[in-house]
């Protein structure tokens, strides 16, 4: 029978170093240890190319190559038979390998010396074990692909996307023991991930935001690529992301770390997938543990598979929503609120919004607010639709695909957890009420200049 | 002739040890090593590997006699590796198997120290000893190969 790499992942996730072997065109031999033989798919994998390498250098010119690897759980050794193909400096690959190789050095000690070049990718000729003794495998705590499947019935029984989320987060726990997860979405032009949900911290986190291409989740979205960490490193950490992030943002980026990302302080596995559809990245599905090692390859596969579907539901839901939208306003109006008026502010600049003194959101959720208080106050209208904040000018949706029931979850968790003044209640497939619990003072500050 | 320094961390306890040839078309193989023993002038280097569990290495080394060894402290990433060629095999000498309990319970310790189980450090070195063969060969180059910059320049070699 013959081997595939699959089979033999777990021998590839660089707990215990494979053994790699070239040969010149001379017949000279050379054996090294490597940190991680990358799997690729069922017929490639893709070894670290670091400083100088005699590898390297060897298989650019014979392009065979022989590994041995040791599975970390029964000491199986298995020999691979490879075949040089190509070296990749840049995308998903190269990037899902730099995190990992992080991880890696991080553990072992090596952070600041293991640097990756390049991920030279071969092609698998053969798998052949090593006769030997091996140790019985410990039984698995569940049937990963059985997870998968009852994890998938979230999507059978959730009508809108806030319910979704909140069941598939749930579900990760009860179905993979994922304990803490969140999903964030991406703000295109923005170039930044904002929490749309949570599981497992004490603080939601919803609002928060990331920049593409920091830490596992940025990368994740950016690259397209599931990013998979199995050490705590520092490189990907959200404290050096985030402080990142808002170097870059410059002197006016203050808000962009407003919010608080609810991530383990002391994560050591981190997993980001990204949602994606027809091809473009909708948002990135996150999970980590405090634990070492804690997700797989086979892990990262159901996550991938849940992420996928995440997408397609995310898209199917928005086309529903578009087709069913009510046409045109909706008249209902609500009691005018008494008590101790609160003050509103929305800075045009940024659409950011306080309620009092306390920051509340900003970007495009800002604006949507801002939109349902200004009609609020103009004639008392407290029944909305989502068809008219999408034709709204006011609000300046990104673009048409733009997923504004994201919007609205992201509004509706911000009022609920930091202000009992105003609420928003979802109606029906398109619609939504704005609750005003206290007269509302809106005070609008234009752009500078 | 190996230099003293690079003699000792060969045959340090708790090292890992590996080996490759390549066959007459230049395929790489390799054969993992449960024990080394070096000669007392330093000139030669047998190492020790089980002759069925790595078949495809000893085809290769009887065509080409070419041969690298590498050595590797885990809890410290030295590593260095040797080039030879004229490798020959040959039968296990007196002591060679209390060689290999004693590399392999060397490993156990050293590992452990990095957190691995005793019975995986002991199931990843099992072979059946009468398959060991002895390797000798003539090192010819001595390279440095721990992990950073300095990783490829050749060791001082004594004279």
């Amino acid at each position: 029978m013959t081997i595939t790499v699959d089979a033999i992942r777990a021998c590839l996730e660089g707990v215990i170093p494979s053994t790699v072997a070239t040969c010149a065109p001379d017949g000279t031999p050379n054996i090294s240890y490597v940190s991680q033989v990358h799997y690729v798919d069922s017929a490639h994998v893709a070894l670290t190319f670091q400083f100088f390498n005699k590898t390297h250098k060897n298989v650019l010119a014979n392009p065979r190559a022989a590994v041995l690897a040791i599975d970390p759980q029964s000491a199986a050794r298995f020999q691979l038979e490879l075949e040089y193909l190509r070296t990749e400096t840049e995308g998903p690959l190269f990037e899902s390998m730099k995190a990992k190789l992080a991880g890696i050095a991080s553990h072992t000690g090596m952070a600041g010396v293991f640097r990756l070049l390049g991920s030279d990718v071969y092609r698998v000729l053969g798998v052949t074990p090593v006769p030997g003794r091996k140790l019985p495998s410990p039984t698995p705590r569940r049937n990963l692909l059985a997870s998968l499947r009852a994890c998938s019935q979230v999507f059978e029984r959730s009508a809108d996307l806030s319910v979704l989320l909140e069941h598939l987060l749930a579900a990760l726990e009860a179905q993979f023991d994922i304990r803490h997860a969140m999903v964030l979405m991406l703000d295109a032009p923005g170039e930044r991930l904002y929490t749309v949900a949570s599981r497992g911290y004490p603080q939601s986190g919803v609002g928060s935001e990331i920049a593409l291409g920091c830490g596992v989740i940025g990368v994740a979205a950016q690259q397209k690529s599931p990013i998979r960490i199995m050490h705590m490193t520092a490189e990907y950490s959200y404290g050096r992301a985030i402080r990142e992030s808002a170097e870059r943002a410059g002197m006016g980026g203050h808000l962009e770390t407003a919010i608080p990302l609810p991530g383990l302080a002391d994560s050591r596995s981190q997993l980001a997938a990204p949602i994606v559809a027809a091809g473009r990245v909708l948002g990135v599905l996150y999970v980590e543990s405090p634990e070492d090692q804690r997700f797989s390859y086979d892990d990262e596969d159901a996550l991938v598979a849940l992420a996928g579907q995440l997408g397609l539901a995310m898209r199917a839901m928005q086309e529903t929503e578009d087709t069913h939208e009510p046409a045109g306003t909706l008249a209902g109006r609500q009691p005018l609120a008494k008590g101790a008026p609160v003050t509103v502010r929305h800075f045009a600049a940024d659409d950011s919004v306080f309620i009092g003194d306390d920051y509340l959101i900003k970007g495009v959720a800002g604006a949507i607010l801002c939109k349902l208080l200004a009609d609020y106050a103009r004639d008392g209208r407290t029944e909305f639709t989502n068809r008219e904040l999408r034709l709204d000018p006011r609000i300046r949706l990104p673009d048409l695909s733009d997923n504004l029931e994201a919007r609205l979850i992201l509004l509706h968790r911000r009022l609920a957890e930091r202000s009992g003044a105003l609420l928003l209640e979802k109606t029906g497939r398109g619609r939504f009420r704005l609750c005003v619990n206290r007269p509302v003072q809106l005070v609008e500050v234009p752009r500078p200049g | 002739m190996l230099d003293a320094e690079a003699a000792a961390f060969l045959l340090r306890p708790g090292v890992s040890l590996a080996a490759a040839t390549c066959d007459e078309s230049n395929v790489p193989r390799i054969g993992r090593c449960v024990g080394c023993r070096v000669s007392k002038d330093r000139s030669s280097v047998t190492v020790l590997i089980a002759s069925q569990q790595y078949q495809a290495f000893f085809e290769a080394l009887r065509a080409t006699r070419a041969i690298a060894v590498v050595c590797s402290l885990p809890s410290t990433h030295r590593t260095i590796q040797l080039k030879g060629s004229e490798a020959v095999i040959e039968p296990l000498a007196r002591g060679d198997v209390d060689i290999v309990a004693s590399f392999v319970d060397s490993f156990v310790i050293e590992l452990a120290s990095l957190g691995y189980p005793e019975d995986l450090a002991r199931a990843y070195h099992w072979c059946d000893p009468t398959e060991l063969r002895a390797v000798r060969f003539m090192p010819a180059a001595a390279f440095e190969q721990t992990p950073g910059p300095g990783a490829g320049a050749p060791l001082a070699r004594s004279a």
